[in-house]
C-alpha cells in the first residue's frame, strides 16, 4: 500500500510509554514491569508502531505511519539535545525508507531540528513539514474562540506570549498582535525578541519585551504559552483578572489549579477531524489522551492535510517564516477536509458541553466545567 | 570445560576494593570466554554440515577465530592476576549451543547463520563495544578491537542471508520469528534484571550484575545496546521494523 504521510514523534509520559508497549506486546502478557521498561525503552530504535488511515469529508482517504523516535519521556531537556536530534534522524530516516511522500515532524521534533533541515538525513522523494503552521492555526483559532467565549473584547487586551521567538510563539504573535491592544514577547534570546518586536511594532501593535517573566510589571488578559514553563507560578502577578491562558506548550503542563484560580486555561494546538482517524494496530486512545474523538496536535496533522490535498510540500520549514496568510491557506486546506480546532478542553476535562463533529465555526458554543465558566 | 571458580585474590595482601574489581572483570571475561568458545563449536558444527569446500574453510576459519578472541580474553584475565573460568555447559549457554544443534539437526545453514551471525553476534559486538570503553588498559582495547572484528563476521553473513530472504520472504521471517523466540528469549532471561532461573553457573559467586556499575557498566546497558543492535542488524537485513519492535517488546523481562 503506497504510503501517503508518516509522522514523527514521541510518549509524552512513561505511563504513555507503558501503554504504547503493552499494545504492542499484545494481550494476555504480563505489562513490562516500570524499571525494565525505562531500561529497555530509551534503546528501541525508532520505527513505526501503527499504521493510520485518515479520511476527508470529501470522501477519500490517506493511509500513513506513526514512528516513535522512542525519546525517554524523562530525557526532553536541553542535556539531551544532541542525543534527540539523533533519534529524529533517525525517524527520518525511517520514514524515508518506508517511502512516505510527506512527513509531519512534530511539535518537540520540529524544536530540536530548529529549522534547520541539513539536519535531516538525505530526502529523495520524501518532503518534511515541521506542521507548526497548522499548530499557530489552531493556537490563535483556539484564542479567539475563548475570547469570544467569554465576551472579551480583543483589541482591550494584553496579550502575552511565552516562548515568543520559536516558530509557532512568533507566528502567533503575527496573527494576533494587529487584533490585540498590546503584545509582551517573553523568550531568552534578546536579540530575536527585540527583531521580532521591530516588526509587530511596524504594523502598528505596542510591543513590549522580555527575557524573564519577573521583570514583567504589566498583567495579561490573554497568555500563550508555547514554552512550557517550568511552574505556573512563574506566571503569578502577571495575570490579569479571569485571564485566559492558552497551554501550547510542549508538554502541556499547566491546569486551572489554584496557581492559575479564576483564570481559564486550556490546551492549544489541537484539530478535530469529522471524517476520522483509524488506527492499526489500535492505539490512539493509548497515543491521544483528548476527552473528544479523533484529536490531535496541529503539527502532526498538517501532513495528514497536505496529503489529503494531493500538496505533497514542505509547507512549513525552517524557522519564523508562518505568516497570517499562510495561516489562513492551511486553515482553509484543513476546513475543506474536515479537520478543524478542536472542542477546548484542559487536564479537569471539557470545557464545552458538546464536542465538536460537525466542523465550520464553533464560537458560539458554550463553555462549561471549566475552574471558571466563561 | 572445566569450570574455574578460584579467583586469584584471596590472599590478605589483597585490598578488598581491589579483589572486589578483579572479582567483576573475572566474571566479565568469563562469559566472553564461555560466548566465545561457544561460537568455536557453533563454527565447527556448521563446517560438517557446510557442503562446497569453501563454505567449510570458511566456517573452521570463523571458528579458528573465535578460539583466538577467547585466548586474547583469557591472556588478558592473566595480566590482571585473574583465572578465567569458563563453561560452555553453564545454563543459559548450554540453551544457546542447543539452539544451534537443532539447527544443524536440520542441516538448515541460515538457520545457524540466523543464531550465531545476527543474535549471538550482535550481543557480542555490543556487549564489548561497552565493556570496551570502559575497561582499564588493555583489557579494554582487546574488547573494542574483537568487537570490531565480530562486526565484521556479521558483515560476511549479511549478504547471504539477504540473498536467502529474497528467494523467500515470509518463510524467512518466520524462521526469524521462530529463532528470535528460542534464542534471544534464552538471551533476554540471561541478561534480565532479577534471575528468575537462578545462578548462570558461569559466575564466580552472586550474581556479576548488580556489581557491573563498580566497574562502569550496567547490565541494563548492556542489554538495550544489545537489543538495539540486533534490532539494526534486521533491518538490514529487510525486517519490517514495525514486525521486530512487536518481537522486542515480547521478549521476556
Amino acid at each position: 500500500m503506497p504510503l501517503d504521510f508518516a509522522l514523527i514523534a514521541h510518549q509524552e509520559s512513561w505511563r504513555a510509554a507503558a501503554d504504547v508497549l503493552a499494545v504492542l506486546r499484545g494481550p494476555g502478557r504480563t505489562p513490562i514491569p516500570d524499571d525494565d521498561l525505562k531500561d529497555i525503552f530509551p534503546w528501541f530504535p525508532p520505527r513505526a508502531i501503527c499504521h493510520i488511515d485518515h479520511r476527508s469529508v470529501l470522501g477519500h482517504s490517506v493511509h500513513g505511519i506513526y514512528i516513535d523516535s522512542f525519546i525517554p519521556p524523562d530525557r526532553l531537556g536541553r542535556d539531551y539535545r544532541a542525543e534527540n536530534i539523533g533519534r529524529v534522524r533517525d525517524a527520518a530516516a525511517c520514514a524515508i525508507k518506508a517511502g512516505a511522500r510527506i512527513v509531519s515532524l512534530g511539535g518537540f521534533s520540529s524544536i530540536l531540528i530548529e529549522g534547520d533541515s541539513d539536519l535531516l538525513p538525505e530526502k529523495g522523494e520524501t518532503v518534511f513539514t515541521t506542521g507548526n503552521t497548522l499548530t499557530v492555526a489552531f493556537v490563535v483559532r483556539g484564542v479567539k474562540k475563548a475570547c469570544a467565549l467569554q465576551g472579551r473584547d480583543m483589541s482591550k487586551a494584553t496579550l502575552l506570549i511565552v516562548g515568543a521567538t520559536g516558530d509557532v510563539g512568533s507566528g502567533c504573535a503575527r496573527c494576533l498582535a494587529p487584533l490585540v491592544h498590546r503584545v509582551i514577547l517573553n523568550a531568552r534570546n534578546i536579540d530575536r525578541l527585540r527583531s521580532l518586536a521591530e516588526e509587530l511594532s511596524a504594523g502598528g501593535t505596542a510591543v513590549d519585551i522580555a527575557t524573564d517573566l519577573q521583570q514583567l510589571s504589566v498583567q495579561a488578559d490573554i497568555v500563550i504559552c508555547v514554552a512550557s514553563l517550568e511552574s505556573p507560578s512563574l506566571l503569578l502577578g502577571r495575570l490579569g483578572a479571569n485571564a485566559i491562558i492558552c497551554d501550547a506548550g510542549y508538554p502541556k503542563n499547566l491546569s486551572p489549579d489554584d496557581m492559575l484560580e479564576g483564570c481559564t486555561v486550556f490546551y492549544g494546538g489541537l484539530g478535530q477531524s469529522d471524517a476520522g482517524m483509524s488506527f492499526e494496530p489500535d492505539v490512539h486512545r493509548v497515543l491521544h489522551h483528548h476527552p473528544f474523538p479523533n484529536v490531535g496536535q496541529g503539527c502532526v496533522m498538517e501532513g495528514m492535510v497536505l496529503a489529503l490535498e494531493g500538496r505533497f510540500e514542505p509547507f512549513s520549514q525552517g524557522r519564523g517564516f508562518i505568516t497570517p496568510e499562510r495561516v489562513q491557506e492551511i486553515e482553509r486546506i484543513a476546513a475543506r477536509h474536515g479537520i478543524h480546532l478542536a472542542p477546548l478542553y484542559n487536564a479537569q476535562g471539557p470545557l464545552e458541553e458538546a464536542p465538536c463533529q460537525t466542523g465550520g465555526s464553533t464560537d458560539e458554543r458554550q463553555i462549561a466545567g471549566s475552574s471558571r465558566a466563561v | 570445560m572445566e569450570v574455574v571458580t578460584s579467583p586469584k585474590c584471596a590472599t590478605p595482601s589483597d585490598t578488598d576494593a581491589a579483589c572486589s574489581i578483579a572479582s567483576i572483570w573475572q566474571d566479565v571475561l568469563a562469559q566472553a570466554v564461555t560466548g566465545e568458545l561457544v561460537a568455536v563449536l557453533n563454527y565447527t558444527s556448521l563446517a560438517e554440515i557446510c557442503q562446497s569446500p569453501d563454505e567449510v574453510a570458511d566456517a573452521l576459519e570463523h571458528a579458528e577465530s573465535e578460539r583466538g578472541h577467547a585466548t586474547a580474553f583469557t591472556a588478558e584475565g592473566k595480566k590482571l592476576g585473574i583465572e578465567v573460568p569458563n563453561n560452555v555447559n553453564a545454563k543459559y549457554w548450554k540453551r544457546l549451543r542447543n539452539a544451534f544443534l537443532r539447527q544443524i539437526d536440520q542441516r538448515d545453514i541460515i538457520g545457524c547463520l540466523i543464531i550465531q551471525e545476527v543474535m549471538l553476534e550482535s550481543f557480542a559486538v555490543a556487549s564489548y563495544k561497552r565493556v570496551g570503553r570502559v575497561a582499564p588498559g588493555s583489557l579494554g582495547t582487546t574488547f573494542s578491537a574483537i568487537a570490531i572484528e565480530e562486526e565484521d563476521h556479521i558483515d560476511h553473513a549479511m549478504s547471504i542471508l539477504r540473498a536467502a530472504r529474497a528467494l523467500d520472504i515470509q518463510h524467512f521471517d518466520d524462521k526469524v520469528h521462530e529463532l528470535h523466540v528460542d534464542v534471544m528469549g534464552t538471551l533476554a532471561q540471561m541478561f534480565a534484571r532479577e534471575d528468575g532461573d537462578g545462578h548462570c553457573e558461569l559466575c564466580h559467586g552472586s550474581c556479576v550484575k548488580q556489581l557491573l556499575p563498580k566497574v562502569g557498566l550496567t547490565s541494563s546497558e548492556l542489554r538495550g545496546a544489545s537489543l538495539q543492535h540486533y534490532l539494526r542488524t534486521l533491518d538490514l537485513l529487510g525486517l519490517p521494523g514495525e514486525m521486530t519492535l512487536v518481537w522486542a517488546t515480547q521478549l521476556p523481562v
